[in-house]
């Protein structure tokens, strides 16, 4: 997982997170919108024969005071532990 | 933040079982449904060195047909992408032969079922072959896929309201999937999927249970369900692990 960032500003980052699809961008961006100084978020990604851009680009606006890194950070670390919370329940339902 | 997940199972096989997850967003369930198809990585036939291939299929036909027989997938950490596993096949005609004449040279990697039919064989005709089987993901090619029917609906509850008028004709009302009924999980097989079989007379209103999914997986034998299930989830938490440890640099 390469990152790179396409745009920065104080409340605002675009990001380009290399080598994934929408099963991690959209469980990323879901996430993302749960967070409550997050107030917009957003990705796109266009086709493999498209040309151009073709790995996802994330966009994150955060309320004012947030660094929109910290609000990513801390939506992974909820996609983690959801990933976990889910694996837990099913296993303990099997 | 953490989610409180709730899973209850409706039907249970081996290869084939429907769960109810409570407390899933639609984009976490959706995330779940596609890792199972594209991100669980199974054993599969790559490469295949034919020794004789005197039927009546090319080399490259019969080598596809044999990437596409399931192999069961051994336990997490035993194998590493780039690992192989040979296993050949020796069969000579008049026969047809299956996926049950693969001999594997490792007792975890084995054809998860022996009746899959791979070249019928003329009499003189004979196939003999040793074949390479690697661990990838479904992403990068449909035989490495180990979940084939994996889908998710939502929840439906149900609730009669009233008795219809005596004299109308009754509408059939179809539903398919678990129904939630006073708590109680009913799949709509029970009852043909209609519902006016199960409210005869009577009207009933139907609606989607928020944050709910009956999963339906279907594995094609590589593991079992619950196998492919945990693997699912374990592939999203190592990718949000790996993108918290990018974030941080």
């Amino acid at each position: 997982m390469e990152l790179r960032v396409t745009e920065s500003s104080e409340t605002e980052l675009s990001i380009e997170i290399a080598g994934e699809d929408h099963t991690f961008m959209n469980v990323l961006k879901g996430t993302l919108l749960e967070h409550d100084d997050v107030s917009a978020a957003t990705y796109d990604v266009n086709p493999e024969q498209s040309g151009g851009q073709t790995e996802p680009i994330l966009t994150v606006k955060t309320e004012s005071g947030v660094d929109p890194l910290d609000a990513l950070e801390e939506a992974a670390v909820d996609v983690r532990e959801k990933a976990v919370a889910f694996r837990e329940a099913f296993e303990a339902a099997a | 933040m953490s989610a409180e997940y709730d899973v209850e199972f409706v039907e249970r096989e081996d290869r084939d079982a429907r769960f109810l997850v409570q407390g899933i967003t639609p984009a976490f369930a959706n995330g779940i449904r596609r890792a199972m198809l594209a991100d669980v990585p199974t054993m599969a036939i790559d490469t295949v060195r034919f020794v004789e291939n005197s039927s009546v299929m090319f080399d490259e036909q019969l080598a596809l047909r044999l990437g596409l027989v399931p192999l069961t997938t051994p336990p997490v950490g035993e194998f590493v992408e780039d690992d192989t596993v040979t296993l050949s096949i020796d069969v000579e005609g008049p026969a047809t032969a299956y996926s049950g004449d693969l001999v594997s040279s490792d007792d975890l990697v084995q054809p998860a079922d022996e009746n899959v039919p791979i070249i019928d064989l003329k009499d003189g005709q004979r196939l003999e072959a040793e074949a390479d089987a690697v661990l990838d993901r479904g992403k990068d090619h449909a035989k490495h896929q180990g979940g084939v029917a994996v889908g998710y609906r939502h929840l439906q509850r149900v609730a009669a309201v009233e008795d219809l008028p005596e004299f109308e004709e009754p509408d059939r009302r179809i539903v398919r999937g678990v129904i939630e009924e006073d708590g109680e999980l009913v799949p709509t097989s029970e009852f043909d999927h209609d519902l006016s079989n199960r409210y005869p007379g009577q009207e009933v209103t139907l609606e989607d249970v928020p944050n709910s999914f009956v999963f339906h997986v279907e594995t094609d034998g590589s593991f079992s369900v619950e196998e492919l299930v945990t693997r699912a989830a374990d592939t999203i938490e190592s990718r949000a692990t790996e993108l918290e440890n990018a974030v941080q640099l």
